[in-house]
C-alpha cells in the first residue's frame, strides 16, 4: 500500500515538475523572442531616422567631403556611401551616445581619412585640379579656382582641430554643440577653436600673415 | 549671465548658417559690431568659394541606393529573421506545421523577402509584355563598345498577393553604345500576370567596357549586381505594356573610372523609346515589324499602355552622340 502511495506521489510531482519545466521553457522562449522583436523595432527607428536625415544632410555632407578632396564627383560618391555605411552600422550607433546627424560626420570623416590613406598622400584642393561650377563662364571660373585654391591653402595653416572646426560649422553647417560631439570636444572648446580659427584665417586672407596664438 | 566673445560669434555663425544676413547679425550686438564684422566677413568669403550644390542627379541616384540597400534590410528582416527564434520558441507541432510551410513553399516556388518567387513565364512573340533597356546619354561617348549581360529580370506583383515573377532575358547581353537616348533593344517578351507592379531589379552578370581607342578596356563599377528599381507600372493585358529600363554609365569625376547606374526618370512603361533590334538582327524583318506586331503597338498606343513611338522625335536631354 505504502509502495503504491510513494509511487503515486512520485508520478504526480514528476508530472508537475514536467510541466513546470515546459512552462519554464516557453517562458525563456518568448522572453528571447520579446527581446528579438524589440531588438527588431529599435532597428526599424533607427533606420527611419537615418532616411529622414537624408535629404537635409546629405548635401551637407557632400559640401563638406568636397572641401576636404576637392573633387565633386567623389564628394557627392563617398557622401552617398555615408549613409550606406551608417545603415551597415546601425547596430552599433547608440542614441543616448551622440546625435545621428553627428554621428553621419564622424563616418563621413573616417571616409575621407580613408580616402586619404588609399591615395597615400594628401590631397587637399590640388589648385591644377580645381572643380568649379562648369556653368559660369571661364573668366568667372579661373577666379573662382583662384580664390578656393587661396582659402585652401589659409585652411592648410590651420591646426587640424581648427581645421576640422571650420569645416564642420561652416560646411557641415553642424551647431558647435553637434560639431564637439564628432571632434569629442566640449562645445566651449568648439567655440574657442572656432573664434580662434576664424581670426587667424583672416589673417592669412587679407594681411598674408597668421594671427598669434592658436588651438 | 555674461556672454562671451566666442558665444556671440557663435551665434552669429549660426545665424548665418541658417541664411541671416550679416548685417541682422551686427545689428543684434552693436557693441561687438566693429569686432563681428570681419570675422563674419571672412566666414562668408569662406563659405562661398566652396559653393558647391550637389547635383540633383547624382543626390537621387545615391538616395535610389539608400532605399534600395533599406529595403534589402527590412525584407530580410521579414523574410529571414523571424524564422529561426519563432521556430525554437514554438512547441513541436508549430515546428511541424512550419516545416511542412517550408515544404510547400520550395515545392511552389521559393522566396525572396517572405513574398514567393513564381518560375519564369516562357518568351511569347504575342506576349502583354516587354521589357528593354536602354541608355540616358552620359559618358557613353567614351566608349567603343559597353556590354551590360543580364542574366535576370525580377518583378513584384503587388496586391494582396504579392508575388516576384522571375524571367530569363531572351537576350542577355546588350551593347549601351548601341542604344544611347530613346534607342532601346527588347531582351524579353511574353505573357505575365496581369496586375499591378511596383517593383523590379536586373541582375548584371556581367560589363565590359572597350574605351574609344580600341584596345583599353576598363572596369565599370556597379553600385550592386542586383539593379533595384520601384517604378510602379500595370500590365493589363489588352494591351503590350514595355518597360524601359534605362541604364547610364557615368565617369566618376576625372578618374578615369565608370560607374554604372539605373536612370528611374528615364525608366517606366511610360516613356518614349525607338525600338533597335540586335547586332545581326537588322537586315532581317525587325522584330516589331510585323503587321500583327504593328497592330498590337498600335493597340497599345491607344490604350496609352504602350510607348514605342513610329516617328523617332529626340528626347529633351538629348539622343544619338549628345553628352
Amino acid at each position: 500500500m505504502s509502495v503504491s502511495i510513494s509511487a503515486a506521489a512520485v508520478g504526480y510531482f514528476g508530472f508537475n515538475y514536467a510541466i513546470l519545466d515546459t512552462n519554464r521553457r516557453f517562458a525563456a522562449r518568448e522572453t528571447k523572442t520579446m527581446l528579438l522583436d524589440r531588438s527588431a523595432s529599435e532597428r526599424r527607428s533607427k533606420e527611419s531616422a537615418l532616411a529622414a536625415l537624408y535629404d537635409e544632410y546629405y548635401d551637407k555632407i557632400a559640401r563638406y567631403i568636397f572641401v576636404r578632396l576637392g573633387d565633386r564627383a567623389e564628394a557627392e560618391d563617398l557622401a552617398g556611401e555615408v549613409f550606406l555605411k551608417a545603415l551597415e552600422s546601425l547596430g552599433s550607433y547608440k542614441e543616448r551616445g551622440v546625435p545621428m546627424q553627428a554621428w553621419l560626420f564622424r563616418i563621413a570623416h573616417n571616409l575621407v581619412v580613408d580616402h586619404f590613406r588609399r591615395a597615400a598622400k594628401r590631397k587637399t584642393v590640388p589648385i591644377d585640379d580645381l572643380q568649379v561650377a562648369s556653368d559660369i563662364d571661364p573668366q568667372e571660373a579661373a577666379e573662382a579656382s583662384i580664390e578656393v585654391a587661396r582659402i585652401s591653402r589659409a585652411l592648410d595653416q590651420l591646426t587640424p582641430a581648427q581645421r576640422q572646426t571650420i569645416e564642420l560649422r561652416f560646411f557641415g553647417e553642424l551647431s558647435s554643440e553637434e560639431a564637439g560631439q564628432v571632434m569629442k570636444k566640449g562645445a566651449g572648446a568648439v567655440r574657442e577653436l572656432q573664434c580662434a580659427a576664424i581670426r587667424t584665417l583672416r589673417k592669412l586672407l587679407y594681411e598674408g600673415k597668421p594671427s598669434e596664438g592658436g588651438e | 549671465m555674461i556672454r562671451t566673445f566666442d558665444t556671440i560669434l557663435d551665434e552669429c555663425v549660426d545665424r548665418v548658417n541658417r541664411g541671416e544676413k550679416i548685417e541682422d547679425c551686427l545689428a543684434g550686438y552693436p557693441e561687438h559690431a566693429e569686432e563681428l564684422e570681419p570675422l563674419l566677413g571672412t566666414m562668408f568669403d569662406t563659405r562661398s568659394a566652396y559653393n558647391f550644390r550637389p547635383s540633383a542627379e547624382r543626390k537621387l541616384a545615391a538616395r535610389q541606393q539608400f532605399n534600395a540597400a533599406l529595403g534589402e534590410r527590412e525584407r530580410e528582416r521579414a523574410g529571414r529573421r523571424p524564422l529561426v527564434p519563432r521556430l525554437l520558441a514554438w512547441p513541436a507541432w508549430a515546428g511541424a506545421a512550419a516545416a511542412l510551410a517550408i515544404v510547400l513553399i520550395v515545392y511552389f516556388g521559393v522566396s525572396q523577402g517572405g513574398i514567393p518567387i513564381v518560375p519564369g513565364p516562357q518568351p511569347n512573340p504575342e506576349g502583354n509584355f516587354a521589357f528593354l533597356i536602354s541608355d540616358e546619354v552620359n559618358a557613353i561617348g567614351d566608349f567603343q563598345s559597353l556590354e551590360v549581360t543580364v542574366s535576370k529580370i525580377g518583378l513584384l506583383l503587388g496586391g494582396n498577393e504579392s508575388q516576384w515573377i522571375e524571367i530569363d532575358p531572351e537576350v542577355k547581353t546588350v551593347d549601351l553604345t548601341l542604344l544611347p537616348g530613346e534607342k532601346a533593344q527588347e531582351i524579353w517578351r511574353g505573357n505575365i500576370t496581369r496586375g499591378q507592379y511596383t517593383e523590379l531589379f536586373i541582375y548584371v552578370e556581367n560589363v565590359k567596357g572597350v574605351l574609344l581607342d580600341g584596345n583599353t578596356t576598363t572596369d565599370v563599377k556597379l553600385p550592386s549586381n542586383k539593379l533595384r528599381m520601384s517604378k510602379p507600372f500595370s500590365v493589363t493585358g489588352d494591351a503590350v505594356t514595355s518597360f524601359i529600363y534605362d541604364i547610364t554609365v557615368v565617369e566618376a569625376g576625372k578618374s578615369g573610372k565608370y560607374n554604372l547606374k539605373p536612370q528611374i526618370g528615364e525608366s517606366g512603361a511610360d516613356q518614349k523609346f525607338e525600338k533597335v533590334e540586335p547586332p545581326g538582327q537588322g537586315d532581317g524583318p525587325p522584330k516589331g515589324s510585323s503587321k500583327k506586331e504593328k497592330d498590337k503597338d498600335k493597340e497599345a498606343l491607344s490604350h496609352g499602355a504602350d510607348n514605342e513611338q513610329t516617328l523617332p522625335t529626340p528626347r529633351g536631354k538629348g539622343a544619338g552622340a549628345r553628352r
